[in-house]
């Protein structure tokens, strides 16, 4: 482990103190992690109990590790999750030292005393950019403060970014950790810059050119966006149009930006403004995959977009589709996308004019980039390849850089070798974007060819992905068939796998008749849609002719390649083995007869086997602080970052730094004027201005923080003052009003606020309702969405009745959110829009469809109310609100009893008082067979769903009975292993 | 309402229509009441829906003005009827006082509270309480049929971060619940637009167990 570097020392020194609370805000990458496990190594021993929330599983891992690399063994940080039995956790509490523990577990612990709170000697909060009033963290902090005042609380954050929306963001989250002082170090502290820049850096720049294909699909997609922008501005005039700009569009944080102004009414938003919103992240993250995935991944991508979004659930085409489809930008990214990866050329009666058209020029373009089309190519084709098809196989320029660079290091090595003595190792540290980029990479160095013409030196890989692409839609078109025939037969034999002559014959008939339709679109109107032209103006044949061709475009040669296959598979076995390349048949045998695993891993196998380079050359993708770690134990003196992450950049003049007497070369790749350059340069300006500002706040908050203690009162949210020990007002009332409330329901914000308005929060895990407030009334609460949903499955209708059969009132509780409008009428923008366009009369029926499906929350309300006449409803605008309603109705009630109000509805009792996996339980709801009544039982007699899917029909049918065993067992098999 | 000259009252009639109480009739709500009859009859909540639905119509403007208006209405329904419905149109900005004393006396009364937040919903409302006075609740209620594709998306899609292009990702690759339940993270990696969050959290769908062992 390396010592600490100047700047980190001076932070460690000015936060150690015990007996303050602090906030540290350091730029990413500067080592934020070593800080946090020095810390925790000065304050290990058994005699404190420090916590650590907020840390997500790699961290609490990393950290751990780290900690054990630093000596802090015996026994190190523990780590509670819901697996560990409540027993456990009580022992583990007592025993002291480090324990990392999600923010959930903790909550419960501390309201049922599980945890001794006054024994806490200090809590350590993670991504406190992530603390708002109404988050868990704030609830623990005021729970924690409550009855220990003497602990310290030391909260981190290395995002500033999150912490700039609002009057005084800064501000309000030192207001809920109740701490005073804040440590803001960005990359411009002048210690941090003493201690890095005492030595230049070695960086080589490379700029790659994209190729032209790429530019030309880059290029359309930024049209895309800015097409979808437009369409999202003209929609909502509220928006504000300064923070939208393609710009900004490039980063995740955009998303939020638009969520925020459009929350206050998300719900009353039209689905097609949903759709644009949604749109912008897709096109974002195929810019992101333009320039990391290789072209058949890219390719492949495109056309599950496509099928994603030309039909619906059920399997028909969709009516509102995503504008940007429709575009000629969006018809240029799929054909160029496609050019990347092959050519099809016409074959039999099938033509597909649009694309045959610029066929030369294509060649033109091949030409121009140097990849010559080998005229003995034609002989040399492999068998597998159907005849119609043509490979290009384009692959991703800074492959051959990363090439042509990793040569010259191994000069540089032969001729510079490592001196014995020093630090430093000859490994290659290779540092991409994501798992599957990193993945891609591996792929190519094993098995490039280093002979060949840049450019085509991936070919085998290419080849190789090329095949499994192909067979992939070929099994892809005879799951289609499968699945149609199936639907054809309909209502209750929609499981059996069974194909249909007639729907079959029918749906050939369809489908042929469709691709007419569709070939004379082509011919006609060619790509309808100018791109900066508005597409609603169109009509709706036109519309929707661009998505449907390609889908339609996509499936017939989808259809093609199945036929190819299904005749080809009687040829494999008696002609592999002899004519072919040995790589080829392996990769044509298995997927024959395995499924899509077994092609990874063979994959894998033959690849890894034969690296020569694996000692030497590591690819990884970023992570977080983690990336420390590797770098002072690989030690590397080359590193190559493939694509830029301004986080690394840090990271290695931390590694630099605190590693004297290494001289570390740094390779950094970017494409020339590609989205990744300008993301790269805006997400440095942006991380320095919101240091900026948030100095700025710092620099006068000092008067503000004097007036929140004296407002405190005031505040919505009562923060129990420390001032009034042991929350004073509770013990004026010699029974303090309690309401018991599920474990489920601390995943909202509701239980925080009850608490904070004065009531005892008593967790349990409840059979029936959600909040329990006296012996008779019984709550459910359900957020819009939620209610919407549950209508849809029919589970707040089997929640009802349980709740009319247990308790005299049962209570439904809709909540709305706080800052979003209190209404649940959706379309009324809609209304006004009917009546200001009358000249659009075809606009209508849709808007009266939309009318409709609004209405439908209202009227299963009211067959909801008529189904339950003793079912109340409270009407909430917010979760305050609600806390509000629960005091006013716990007024002279007498007090519910938890052990009661557990066992109501509970059939077996020892599961009771559990922690639940609540996606798994979630996920289980959703299967057929399983209802309400019988979730628990299931969850009880397996251990995880993916027993569940491991058990054998007659299984199944043992826990479920027969029937809907069977219909479950089905359901979870059907589709198959994959490529059958 | 104040209802100015006394109209002509018919009795309450037994069958399809909604009866109105005459002191509603000038109440702009009527003109949205669709698609159901209404007629005027001598009765003691504002509107009768059905055999046993009756319903109490109050705005929170109003209600500003005069507090006691619906206690009194309250006290003379007495116990009739078993769904009583509080009719509330929301046409203020500071409703939550209101709501919540509103809540708490129907809670103790019985009634049960609809908000709707204009003439138009409420009135909708009203018609649909008097259609589905005899519908059975089957629209709401669990059902087991559906087709195969939805089903699975459904499924997939209640994992925190899958959409709809990952499922179909998930199911032109690996297939099958059972298929993905068993799938390797590793072979998850590989898939387009599946990065590090969402294998894991699909992984921890899977393999978590339900319960802790306690």
């Amino acid at each position: 482990m390396s010592t600490l570097l100047g700047f980190q020392k001076k932070i460690l020194s000015e936060i150690v103190n015990p007996d303050s609370s602090d906030l540290v805000l350091l730029a990413r990458g500067l080592g934020l992690r070593k800080i946090i496990c020095s810390l925790m190594q000065i304050y290990d021993s058994p005699h404190s109990l420090i916590l650590l929330v907020n840390a997500n599983a790699d961290e609490e891992g990393g950290i751990g590790e780290e900690l054990g690399i630093m000596g802090v063994v015996k026994p190190g940080l523990r780590i509670v999750g819901h697996e560990m039995p409540k027993k456990d956790r009580q022992v583990l509490y007592k025993k002291g030292g480090l324990i990392s523990i999600t923010s959930r577990i903790l909550v419960v612990d501390m309201l049922q005393s599980d945890i001794p709170t006054d024994m806490i000697t200090g809590i350590l909060v993670l991504h406190a950019e992530k603390v708002t009033a109404l988050s868990l963290e704030a609830f623990i902090v005021r729970l924690y403060r409550e009855r220990n005042e003497k602990g310290f609380l030391k909260a981190f954050s290395d995002q500033p970014e999150h912490i700039t929306s609002g009057l005084s963001p800064l501000k309000a989250i030192m207001k809920e950790l109740q701490v005073r002082k804040v440590h803001i170090y960005p990359r411009f502290h002048q210690d941090v810059q003493e201690s890095l820049e005492r030595r230049k850096a070695d960086v080589v720049e490379l700029h790659q050119p994209m190729s032209e294909a790429m530019t030309e699909i880059h290029h359309s997609i930024v049209q895309c966006m800015t097409m979808t922008l437009a369409e999202l501005k003209r929609s909502h005039k509220m928006l504000d149009l300064d923070d939208l700009s393609v710009e900004n569009a490039y980063f995740r944080s955009f998303d939020v930006i638009v969520r925020k102004q459009l929350d206050p009414v998300w719900h009353k938003v039209a689905p097609k403004t949903k759709q644009l919103v949604g749109d912008l992240t897709t096109l974002r993250q195929l810019l992101t995959y333009l320039l990391t995935y290789d072209s058949i991944d890219f390719h492949a991508y495109l056309e599950t977009i496509i099928a994603a979004n030309t039909t619906n659930e059920k399997g028909v085409a969709k009516v509102h589709q995503s504008p940007w489809l429709m575009t000629d930008a969006s018809n240029v990214i799929f054909s160029v996308a496609k050019r990347r990866c092959y050519i099809s050329t016409p074959k039999g009666k099938r033509r597909e004019e649009a694309i045959d058209i610029d066929q030369d020029e294509w060649d033109a373009l091949n030409e121009a980039e140097g990849w010559t089309e080998n005229p003995a190519h034609k002989q040399k084709k492999k068998k597998w390849m159907p005849d119609n098809i043509d490979p290009v196989l384009e692959e991703l320029p800074k492959w051959d850089l990363v090439a042509e660079v990793l040569q010259e290091i191994e000069q540089e090595i032969i001729q510079r070798p490592l001196v014995i003595g020093t630090p430093g190792s000859n490994t290659v540290l290779i540092m991409t974007s994501s798992n599957h980029s990193a993945n891609s990479i591996r792929q190519y160095l094993s098995s490039m060819d280093y002979n060949k013409p840049s450019g085509s030196r991936g070919r085998k890989m290419m080849e190789g992905k090329l095949w499994k692409y192909l067979f992939w839609k070929g099994s892809l078109s005879k799951r289609a068939e499968k699945d149609k025939a199936a639907a054809a037969k309909g209502d209750k034999n929609t499981f059996e796998k069974a194909d249909d002559g007639i729907s079959e014959a029918l749906r050939m008939k369809d489908r042929q008749r469709q691709e007419k339709s569709a070939a004379r679109r082509r011919v006609r109107g060619g790509p309808p849609v100018g791109s900066s032209a508005a597409p609603t103006r169109l009509d709706k044949a036109q519309q929707a002719a661009v998505p449907e061709t390609m889908d339609i475009l996509i499936k017939e040669e989808a259809d093609d390649l199945a036929h190819f296959f299904s005749s080809r598979q009687a040829i494999v076995p008696t002609t592999g083995g002899s004519s072919k390349a040995p790589e080829v048949i392996d990769l044509e045998q298995m997927p024959a007869h395995d499924d899509f695993s077994s092609i990874l891993d063979s994959d894998y196998d033959i690849h890894y086997g034969l690296i020569p380079q694996a000692e030497t050359v590591l690819v990884r993708a970023y992570s977080d602080d983690s990336d420390d770690q590797i770098l002072s134990e690989i030690r590397p003196r080359f590193i190559v970052m493939f694509e830029p992450n301004p986080d690394f950049i840090r990271r290695i003049e931390v590694y630099r730094s605190s590693n004297p007497g290494l001289g570390v070369r740094v390779y950094f790749m970017v494409y020339h004027l590609s989205s990744e350059e300008h993301r790269y340069l805006a997400a440095l300006r942006k991380e320095k201005e919101s240091f900026e500002r948030l100095i700025k706040e710092r620099a006068n908050m000092m008067m503000v923080l004097e007036e929140r203690r004296s407002n405190r009162a005031d505040t919505i949210i009562k923060t129990i003052s420390t001032r009034i020990g042991g929350g004073g007002t509770r013990t004026l009332n010699n029974s303090p009003s309690q309401v018991i409330v599920d474990m489920r329901e601390f995943g909202s914000t509701l239980p925080s606020i009850i608490h904070a308005s004065n009531l005892l929060v008593i967790p349990a895990t409840l059979t029936v309702g959600d909040y329990i407030l006296t012996p008779d009334i019984c709550v459910e609460r359900k957020s819009l969405p939620d209610l919407i949903a549950s209508f849809n499955s029919g589970r707040l209708y089997t929640q009802c009745e349980l709740m009319s059969v247990h308790y005299k009132h049962p209570v439904l509780l809709i909540e709305f959110e706080e800052h979003k409008s209190f209404s649940l009428e959706m379309a009324d923008h809609l209304k006004n829009y009917v009546k200001n366009t009358g000249k659009f009369p075809t606009r209508k029926g849709a808007t009266a469809g939309e009318v409709d499906s609004t209405r439908n929350v209202q009227s299963k309300l009211v067959l909801l109310v008529l189904s339950f006449p003793r079912l109340r409803i409270i009407w909430s605008s917010s979760p305050y609100a609600s806390a509000e309603i629960f005091n006013e109705l716990k007024l002279h009630n007498p007090e519910p009893n938890p052990s009661k109000a557990i066992s109501i509805g509970a059939e077996e009792d020892n599961e009771a008082g559990a922690g639940i996996n609540q996606t798994a339980e979630e996920l289980l709801r959703t299967f057929p067979g399983i209802t309400a009544k019988n979730v628990r039982y299931v969850m009880s007699k397996v251990k995880n769903i993916r027993e569940l899917c491991e058990l054998d029909l007659k299984d199944v049918q043992e826990i479920l009975g027969v029937d809907p065993g069977k219909s479950c067992w089905e359901f979870l098999h059907q589709g198959g292993g994959g490529q059958k | 309402m104040a209802a100015a000259p006394k109209p002509p009252v018919v009795q309450a009639g037994t069958g399809n229509s909604i009866i109105v109480n005459p002191c509603q009739r000038l109440n702009p709500l009527l003109d949205c009441i669709r698609n159901v009859s209404k007629e005027f009859g001598d009765i003691i909540p504002d509107f009768q829906l059905g055999r046993t639905t009756c319903a109490l119509f109050l705005s929170l403007k109003y209600h500003r003005l005069h507090p006691e208006y619906i206690h009194q209405r309250i006290e003379k329904l007495g116990n009739m009827f078993s769904l009583r419905i509080l009719m509330l149109l929301c046409d203020v900005t500071q409703h939550q006082d209101a709501i919540r004393e509103i809540t708490k006396t129907c809670l103790i009364n019985n009634i049960t509270v609809m908000v709707a937040w204009s003439n138009e919903e409420a009135g909708a409302y009203l018609s649909s309480f008097k259609a589905f006075e005899h519908k059975p609740p089957d629209m709401i209620k669990e059902r087991l049929e559906k087709d195969f594709n939805s089903m699975y998306r459904t499924s997939l899609t209640t994992i925190p971060k899958v959409n709809k292009t990952d499922v179909e990702t998930l199911r032109s690759h690996i297939g099958s619940i059972a298929s993905v339940a068993t799938a390797s993270a590793e072979q998850m990696h590989n898939l387009p637009g599946l990065g590090q969050v969402k294998v894991r959290r699909i992984k921890d769908a899977f393999e978590k167990p339900f319960w802790n062992n306690s």
